[in-house]
Parts: structure tokens; C-alpha cells; sequence
């Protein structure tokens, strides 16, 4: 087992190194570069642009920058951004990260929870009517074309009813006297999700072994009831308040994302659900649970559920790799500006030191979630012989 | 040499059997079913435009999808919009200019007085006899460019999908029989693949290459072909591997080849086949989002129609140019859909577990 380990993560370091090989040649494969816009100025001086070059270093050949940007990485130096100068691409990342994990945090969470239900509320209800429509909806909502739809809620939620705001993130004018940053507002929010979802958590974990159902919804609901007034007195004490106002603007500007975005991504983890806890459905357990004379939610809810949760969950674990790839579009349309734009904009503007900053960043993200899903697999599943797997 | 023909005679009706239960299994998901229907209405879509040309119905100065252009004139009345509202005729500013009326200030290229009628361009026209969903504001078939636009969606869908399913079923099944190195291998590959984010993937590949319909077939076909599904087909010809019938061919001395084409391949196709389905969903998406995005150098997809909609100004101005948004937008999400529909069907077919009974 550990010299299989061994053995991927060294793969793991040929794969990365690949990787930066890559995308480095991608980058420079776009015609033209960075500072190329300076030529259109007719009072430009003659050599200001080579010597623009050179003080980039991009009069180079590629094979000698390739290696000079390699060498950096490893040694903690990305560089300097070409368009915003005096920033690093680590400030820039650590800048715009937090809005884009603050969007998708809250997607994931809600859409992962409602996808769940959903799904296994389907796979029981099966042959019913109720779940021909609602599977028909969440087929429409999982192949909808999703920057028209995200057009038509932005139309209808935030032009038509005029109840919320169109694009960005704050209003300007409520944060021209503000004592902080919004990212610091952002860091608080963040810490704020995070604990209540914890907590939520902790309650769901404590409650889980509770033998009557009633009971246990009972305390849960208490629990719940509890995290609001908790989350009720937080912001309203202390430091808190004073950002209080700040939060709220945040918060409300995330409606509409958030809510579009929910809608697309529930139905994957919904139809996911279903297929596997069909496929659960069909074991020699639940019959034998069905024999016992156990109550119908209780064989879907401990019986069925619980083992159709495992697949999900890997798969749930994926879309989290694809959360800073996948927010370019939605980050696009909502003109949210978080990670999804700073790649967007490092790519169209070949600020090659961002880009290859930022896909580093998932790269990495990505390898290390493969890296556990495969050791999991091979640690759970006897069957797939880890043996032949090189 | 008789008894050779009788063999595959038999192995030819064993086939159509199958093919008759299977089909059986598959009119059982009502699902599967719509699917099928909605995938078949846009096929018929597809090949009903060219046969519209070819048999002169249609005009090819009038309906052709990218350079068509008919004169559609209307006469409208000269108004002058109040500064302040409401007034008498009109409660908010956007309700003036009014049906049929036209605000003298935004008259460039006519003269004319307020309270005279005027024969304007009517582009983009509403849907009317001869434009069944309107035209659009450069006076184009919408009809015409979704029929267009269907005709793209399955070439590209189906191109995309056949190669990189191809590829990967292929590549998933070399890599669980040999193993070893060339399973590292693979495998490394397509974790490769996988850490390189789709979408600014395909920004940069469309920026240092004028994408047409077959190239971006092509590259689509290969980003998914090495990613991710070579993993899902690699597990599954794994289990197949291990099958008992597999170490009795192996015992009985056939040869490695022949294990693995007419043994492994074979038991790993269905779900090649249902990966191929839903990649189609995929490709489309992938390539409406490109032309939405403006980043592709095709001539008429349905991407394209939401783009110029979206560029045009037309998507906030609600439901009132309705042709110009509804029927490009449903018709990208009900194709899809409709292959996605297909693809549970099928899912339903090849794995017993899913079955009702």
C-alpha cells in the first residue's frame, strides 16, 4: 500500500511538471502578446516596445522561458502580472478567491442538499406521476442552455420585477465611506458559512444514532432553531454589527447567482441520486429489511439512502475540483468578479504569469482530489486489483 | 463450409433477437421514449431544410439561413415622445414609442413630420405567414437559421461523440487488460487532460485556431475522449476482466487479441454506447456556449442566434422580440435533453438493476 502511495505521488510530480510544460506552450501558442496594444500608439518611441520586451523577458525563446518559469515556480516566484503591474498573481488569486468560494460554497451546499432529497425522493416514488414531472423538470433544468437561462432570470428577476440587482457584487455607492475592504467582509461571511455549516453537521452527526424518527426530527429542528438565534446574536454584537450593513449588500447581490445556479446544478446531483439508490433498491438487504416489517422511511432513509450516498458523494467531491472552471461563465454573465474572471481576463489578455498562476491552482487542486479518490478506491473496492495498476 | 454459413446464420438471428428484446426493454421507459421523439422532430428539422431548397418551396435569396434578405415594409405613424410622464397617451417611457409608431427623433434615415404615416423596415419582423418564426433584425429566417442551427448541432454532436468515445473505449480497455506501465500511463494522461480547465482550454485553442464546425468536432472529441471517461470504461472492462469466461478463453489458449476484441470489448461497448449518448449532450453544449461567447468561426448555430440576440440588445427587451430568443434557447435544451433522455433509456436497457421488475 505505502509503496503504491510512493509510487503515485512521485507520477504525481511528473504529471504536474507536464502540466506547467503544457499550458505554458498553450499560453504562448496565442498570436501576439501582452504589450502588443503599444504599437498602435503613433507617438510610441522607436525601441520602447523591445525594450518593454526585454524587461519582461519575453524577447527570449520559449525553451529558455520555460525553463526560467519552472525554476521559479518551484522556488515560490510567479512573477509579476503584466496588466495590473505591481501585483503578484498570489495577491491577485487571494484577492478574487474568496468571492468565487463564497458564490459556490453556497450553490454546492444548497444544490447538494436539494439534489439529494430530491433524488431519493424519486427513486421510491417510482412509476408515479409526481415523479415523471419532477424528473422531467430536473432533466430540463440539468441540459437547459445555461447562459440563456442565466440571461432570462437576470431579465425577469432583475429587470422585469426590478426585485434584485443586475451584476456586480456591491453597490459602489453604499461602500464609498466604508471602513473596510469587501474582502474582509467576504473573509467574515466565509468563516460564518463555514461554522454554521459545521454546526449543522454536528447536529445531523449527534442526532444520526437516535432510534425513533419523531424524536429525532424533533431535535434537529431544536438544533436548528438554535444555529439562527446563535447566527441572530453574532451579528448583532460587537465587531459584527458594524459590518453588518456591508454583509447584507454582499449577501443580497448573491440572490440571483446563487439561485440560478442552484437550479442547474441540484438536478445532477438529483438524477445521480436516483440511479444509484435504484440500484440499491435492488439488493438482497432491503429485502430482507422489507421482511422485517421496518416502516417504509425508515428502509429509505438507513437502509437505501445511506448506501446509495457513497457514489454521490465521489462524484460530489469532483464537482468541487471543476467549482473555479466551471464559475467562468457564471462569473461572465453576473459580472461577479471572482476567479472565473481572472482567467478569463488573464487569458484573453495573455497575462501569461495569472493564467499560469491560475491554472496551476486548479491543476493542483485537481491532482490532489484524484489522489484521494484513487487511494480511496483502491483502499474500499478489493475487486479493483490495485495490484495492475502500475 | 455449410456448416459455417448455418453458424452464422444463427449468430445473425441470435443478433436480430436481441436487438428486438432490447428494443422491447427500451419502448418500456416512457422517457426514453419522449426522448427518442423530440431527437427524431429535430433530425426531421434537419433534413427537411435542404429538401425545402432542392424542391424550390423555398427561395434560396429569401430563406437561406445566413445571407437571405426579403424587404418587409410597414407603415407607421410619427410621434413625438413627451420629456415627463405619464401623460394622457403613455403611463411610463418605455411605452413610447407605441405599436406602430415611431419616435421622430430616432428617424435618420427618412424625413418626415409628426402626425404623418411613414414606410419604415420592419426587421426583426414578427412571425407571420411567410416567416414562420420572424426574421431576424438583419431580415434572416429564424425558422431557417434553426433548421440551419439543428443540422450543425447533430453533425457536431455526433462527430464529437462517435470519436471520443472511440478513443477512450478503446484506450479505457487497453489500459485495464495490459496494465502496468501502460495503465500508469494512461491514466496520467488523462489526469493531464483533466486538470486543464475546459473552458479557458478551449478559449485558447480557439484563439490560436479559426475553429470551424469538423475542427471543433474534432478537438472536442479529443479533450473528452483522453479526460475522464477513459477512468469510467477503464473500471468497468476492469470488472469484466476478472469475469470467469475471460480466464476460460485464456485457459483454453486464445490468443491476447482475440481476448480482449471479441471478449472484453464487447461486454465494455454498451456503456461505450450510452457514454456516446450523453457526450452528445456535451458537445452541444460545449459548442453553444463557444458561439455564444462569440469565439467560434462558423456561420449559423443556435449559439450564434442567442449571441447576436444578446449583442443586439434584444434578450432584456423581454418577450416582446420573442422569436429572437425562445426557439434558439429551447431548441439547444430540448436536444439535449432529448439525448439525454435517450441515454437514460438506454441506461435503463443495459443495466438489469435499474429495470422495474
Amino acid at each position: 500500500m505505502y509503496k503504491y502511495i510512493f509510487r503515485r505521488i512521485y507520477q504525481l510530480v511528473i504529471v504536474f511538471f507536464l502540466f506547467l510544460v503544457t499550458s505554458y506552450i498553450l499560453f504562448d501558442a496565442i498570436p501576439g502578446n501582452a504589450f502588443q496594444n503599444m504599437l498602435l500608439n503613433p507617438l510610441l518611441p522607436p525601441g520602447a516596445y523591445e525594450q518593454v520586451l526585454a524587461l519582461y523577458g519575453l524577447d527570449k525563446p520559449l525553451s529558455e522561458r520555460i525553463v526560467l518559469y519552472i525554476t521559479n515556480f518551484f522556488k515560490g516566484d510567479f512573477g509579476y502580472s503584466y496588466k495590473y503591474y505591481p501585483k503578484t498573481p498570489i495577491e491577485l488569486i487571494a484577492e478574487r478567491l474568496p468571492r468565487t468560494l463564497m458564490l459556490f460554497a453556497m450553490v454546492n451546499i444548497v444544490a447538494f442538499y436539494t439534489g439529494f432529497l430530491i433524488g431519493k425522493i424519486l427513486a421510491w416514488r417510482r412509476g408515479s406521476k409526481s415523479e415523471t414531472w419532477i424528473t422531467i423538470t430536473s432533466v430540463f433544468s440539468y441540459t437547459v442552455f445555461y447562459p440563456w437561462f442565466a440571461l432570462m432570470m437576470l431579465w425577469f428577476f432583475g429587470y422585469k420585477m426590478d426585485w434584485l440587482p443586475i451584476g456586480k457584487f456591491l453597490y459602489p455607492e453604499k461602500w464609498y465611506d466604508a471602513p473596510f475592504d469587501s474582502d474582509v467582509i467576504f473573509m467574515l461571511m466565509i468563516k460564518f458559512t463555514v461554522i454554521v455549516s459545521l454546526v449543522m453537521f454536528f447536529i445531523y452527526m449527534i442526532t444520526r444514532n437516535i432510534e425513533s424518527l419523531n424524536s429525532k426530527r424533533n431535535l434537529r429542528f431544536t438544533g436548528f432553531i438554535f444555529t439562527i438565534i446563535g447566527s441572530f446574536i453574532f451579528w448583532n454584537t460587537g465587531d459584527a454589527f458594524t459590518k453588518k450593513i456591508y454583509a447584507a449588500d454582499i449577501a443580497y447581490h448573491m440572490i440571483l447567482p446563487v439561485l440560478t445556479v442552484t437550479i442547474v446544478a441540484f438536478a445532477g446531483t438529483a438524477l445521480l441520486t436516483r440511479t444509484t439508490m435504484m440500484e440499491v433498491l435492488k439488493d438482497d438487504y432491503i429485502l430482507t429489511a422489507r421482511a422485517k416489517g421496518l416502516s417504509q422511511r425508515r428502509i429509505r432513509d438507513r437502509h437505501a439512502a445511506r448506501n446509495a450516498l457513497l457514489p454521490v458523494v465521489t462524484s460530489f467531491i469532483f464537482t468541487i475540483v471543476t467549482i473555479i472552471d466551471g464559475s467562468v461563465l457564471t462569473e461572465t454573465i453576473f459580472s461577479w468578479p471572482g476567479m472565473g474572471q481572472l482567467i478569463l481576463d488573464s487569458v484573453l489578455n495573455e497575462d501569461i504569469p495569472v493564467a499560469m498562476a491560475t491554472f496551476s491552482f486548479i491543476g493542483v487542486f485537481a491532482l490532489i482530489a484524484h489522489f484521494i479518490a484513487d487511494i480511496s478506491y483502491a483502499y474500499l473496492d478489493p475487486r479493483i486489483r490495485i495490484q495492475s495498476q502500475g | 463450409m455449410k456448416n459455417n454459413n448455418n453458424e452464422k446464420e444463427i449468430a445473425k438471428s441470435l443478433r436480430r433477437e436481441a436487438i428486438k428484446k432490447n428494443w422491447r426493454l427500451f419502448k418500456q421507459s416512457r422517457l426514453g421514449m419522449v426522448g427518442l421523439y423530440i431527437v427524431f422532430f429535430f433530425f426531421l428539422l434537419t433534413i427537411l431544410q435542404p429538401i425545402l431548397f432542392i424542391t424550390g418551396m423555398w427561395d434560396e435569396s429569401t430563406y437561406n439561413p445566413v445571407v437571405g434578405y426579403v424587404d418587409q415594409t410597414q407603415d407607421f405613424l410619427i410621434v413625438e415622445c413627451p420629456k415627463e410622464f405619464p401623460t394622457e397617451k403613455y403611463e411610463k417611457r418605455s411605452d413610447c414609442p407605441g405599436k406602430n409608431e415611431v419616435n421622430v427623433k430616432t428617424l435618420f434615415y427618412a424625413d418626415g413630420e409628426v402626425g404623418e404615416t411613414i414606410q419604415l423596415n420592419l426587421q426583426p419582423a414578427p412571425p407571420s405567414r411567410r416567416h414562420i418564426l420572424g426574421t431576424d433584425s438583419l431580415g434572416r429566417d429564424v425558422f431557417s437559421q434553426i433548421m440551419e442551427g439543428s443540422q450543425v448541432a447533430f453533425l457536431l454532436g455526433i462527430l464529437s461523440a462517435t470519436l471520443g468515445v472511440g478513443i477512450s473505449t478503446i484506450l479505457g480497455t487497453i489500459a485495464a487488460f495490459f496494465g502496468g506501465k501502460i495503465d500508469a500511463y494512461l491514466m496520467r494522461q488523462s489526469d493531464l487532460v483533466l486538470m486543464l480547465p475546459t473552458l479557458p482550454l478551449l478559449f485558447i485553442i480557439s484563439a490560436f485556431a479559426e475553429l470551424k464546425i469538423w475542427h471543433l468536432a474534432v478537438v472536442l472529441g479529443t479533450i473528452g475522449g483522453l479526460g475522464g471517461t477513459v477512468i469510467t470504461i477503464k473500471s468497468q472492462a476492469l470488472q469484466v476482466k476478472v469475469k470467469p469466461f475471460v480466464d476460460s478463453a485464456r485457459i483454453t489458449g486464445g490468443s491476447q487479441m482475440k481476448i480482449l476484441f471479441s471478449h472484453v470489448l464487447p461486454n465494455v461497448a454498451p456503456l461505450a454506447l450510452l457514454f456516446m449518448v450523453f457526450s452528445v449532450t456535451g458537445a452541444i453544449a460545449s459548442e453553444s456556449v463557444l458561439s455564444f461567447l462569440g469565439l467560434l468561426n462558423i456561420e449559423m448555430s443556435w449559439g450564434l442566434m442567442i449571441y447576436l440576440a444578446q449583442v443586439e440588445g434584444y434578450i432584456f427587451s423581454g418577450l416582446k422580440f420573442w422569436w429572437l430568443i425562445l426557439p434558439a434557447g429551447l431548441s439547444v435544451t430540448f436536444l439535449t435533453g432529448g439525448f439525454y433522455l435517450v441515454g437514460r433509456g438506454l441506461d435503463e436497457v443495459f443495466n438489469p438493476r435499474l429495470r422495474k421488475r
